[in-house]
């Protein structure tokens, strides 16, 4: 009787602290769904008395205010993916080597990747501006994916993967003929596919969601920006007084990364704990 | 075959695409980034070795850099002091409490709490912008109803309440993170410990204080450490919802860093600000490191 007292408050608990973590979402999505007047008055229902889509038809349309959202969706899309892509497959290949082969200087190849995973990004950061201005792709695609690649997480994620893949079936494989690119291919990538996803959701999301990089290298070119960080500049820019069509962005650019989470968190979880730990 | 010259050169290749990566786009950028920070650059051609002189001036009073140096840092400082033990204590607290869960809806609470650290940093803060904001937000709208009278709290002008706006945002959106790590800690704590306890009649205070806790020591100082760094880049906060204000009160080291670079355009000036940032960082990281991994247990 008492344990399920207990448990019953537990639960009670639980939900009284989740409704504060879902309440902001739902606000962001009532606001979204009110008129330009009823976004400032006094009324907490999350149901509002006249729900429109006008800010979503508005904010995708262009409007009266004009925004180039869908080409910011288009931005965001295209570098996230391109970026995921790239980092997935020159991670996987440095890993495999790393973890299986014969490559010199592999141990200190090792700990000087690694050792750079302690220095805060704000060292390396207007250095790499500068580096891209030099480089004369501000304003493109380029540098917004391309940092990704140098990012050490996702080389040491697989990297401990393929440590533990067992030693005989890919001995077997040489005896047979097979080569290290075919070992690599047909054996190492199949066997992977969860861990391979982990990394490629974290990358994604983190070059979705990124923004001060994004902002910076977007040159000035508003038609540059990403979603995320087209949203920073209309939070001080044109939108700065109309909460709903914000709003209405905000759930535009949420939308997509929060169902990719929600289908993937065990994949998430699983690639938090073993950056986390080790 | 394998061992040779040849298999070793076939071997590199694979580390070869990753490996140009990262030296071009990590690795020179630090070099360079120390070699800025002994220059005197004006963002867009003209650069000029002025040895120590960026340093210099960080730590000469009556400079702007020395004052814009100083200023973040005391924001960046308060924002640690005031985020940490939250972050840490409240990851904790939500993973226990998930972990006493009844095994059906621990995904389910997981889930929730985890959930806001998808969400980008730009509409965090425009969510939490509308929620704080001081006439028509959603706080002062709800304190209203409940009673409370008088003029509305300045959720995002005053102090203190800034700083408890910008720490309740931040757990919000990030404690999710640390409570997955204390979860996954709480998952190898070996159960016999507990049916030991459970035998010589300890209650649930006391299996907390005396298994639970040092079982999850080396973990916590992992949960410490990530999360000191992490409250140390602060940036996206207090720039997207206060613009460091009231005054300077949260203005933090990371925006004046970007202030120097991108508003006075001094290259070298910001890179030395990030150069002895960082080597804080490191520096408070490491002590902490020592002093909880020195002790016994």
């Amino acid at each position: 009787m008492r344990t399920k007292i207990n448990r019953l408050l537990l639960i009670l608990l639980a939900t009284a602290i989740g409704v504060m973590f879902i309440v902001p979402l739902i606000w962001m999505v009532t606001i979204s769904l009110k008129s330009d007047i009823e976004a400032f008055l006094p009324d907490l229902s999350f149901i509002p008395k006249e729900p429109t889509l006008i800010n979503y038809i508005e904010a995708l349309k262009g409007g009266d205010l004009d925004v180039p959202i869908i080409r910011w969706i288009f931005n965001s899309l295209i570098v996230s993916t391109v970026g995921t892509v790239l980092v997935l497959t020159i991670d996987a290949l440095a890993a495999y080597g790393l973890a299986r082969l014969d490559v010199p200087f592999r141990k200190a190849l090792l700990s000087m990747f690694l050792s750079t995973m302690m220095i805060p990004g704000i060292v390396w950061f207007v250095p790499q501006y500068i580096l891209f201005q030099d480089l004369g792709l501000i304003g493109t695609y380029g540098a917004f994916f391309l940092p990704a690649t140098a990012g050490v997480f996702g080389v040491f994620l697989l990297y401990q993967f393929f440590l533990g893949y067992p030693v005989e079936i890919e001995e077997a494989a040489y005896m047979d003929g097979a080569n290290k690119w075919q070992i690599f291919v047909r054996m190492f990538l199949p066997a992977s596919k969860s861990i391979l996803w982990t990394l490629a959701v974290i990358t994604f999301m983190g070059i979705f969601n990124d923004y001060i990089w994004p902002y910076y290298v977007s040159g000035g070119n508003e038609d540059m920006l990403t979603l995320t960080a087209g949203i920073a500049v209309m939070t001080h820019g044109s939108y700065v007084n109309y909460p709903n069509k914000l709003m209405a962005l905000s759930v535009i650019a949420t939308l997509p990364i929060l169902i990719v989470f929600l289908l993937a968190q065990k994949s998430i979880v699983k690639g938090i704990i073993h950056s986390g730990i080790k | 075959m394998r061992g040779s010259w040849r298999s070793k050169l076939t071997s590199s290749l694979f580390v070869l695409p990753y490996f140009v990566c990262f030296a071009l786009f990590l690795l020179y950028p630090l070099a360079s980034g120390i070699v800025l920070s002994f220059q005197d650059y004006d963002m867009l051609g003209s650069r000029e070795f002025i040895g120590l002189e960026n340093y210099k001036n960080i730590f000469t009073p009556g400079t702007l850099i020395h004052d814009l140096f100083v200023r973040g840092l005391s924001g960046t400082f308060k924002f640690v002091i005031y985020s940490v033990p939250f972050l840490v204590i409240v990851g904790l607290a939500l993973a226990l409490l998930v972990n006493a869960l009844s095994n059906r809806v621990q995904g389910f609470y997981r889930t929730i709490f985890f959930m806001p650290y998808a969400i980008s940093a730009t509409v965090m803060a425009t969510i939490w912008m509308r929620v704080f904001d001081t006439d028509t937000g959603f706080l002062n709208i709800l304190l209203d109803k409940m009673g409370k009278t008088g003029p509305h709290i300045g959720w995002l002008n005053d102090t203190p309440w800034v700083w408890i706006a910008l720490v309740f945002c931040t757990i919000w959106w990030t404690v999710g993170f640390n409570m997955i790590i204390f979860i996954n800690g709480l998952n190898e704590v070996p159960e016999e410990l507990y049916e030991a306890a459970r035998l010589d009649g300890a209650n649930a205070w006391h299996r907390l204080i005396h298994i639970t806790l040092p079982s999850i020591r080396s973990i916590s100082t992992v949960v410490l450490i990530m999360t000191i760094i992490a409250s140390f880049n602060v940036f996206a906060q207090p720039f997207l919802m206060t613009r460091g204000g009231p005054g300077y009160e949260t203005t933090v080291l990371l925006m004046n860093i970007f202030a120097v670079a991108y508003g006075q355009h001094q290259g070298g000036a910001a890179s030395a600000m990030a150069i002895v940032l960082g080597l804080i960082m490191m520096v408070v990281s490491t002590v902490i490191y020592r002093l909880l991994s020195g002790r016994r247990g």
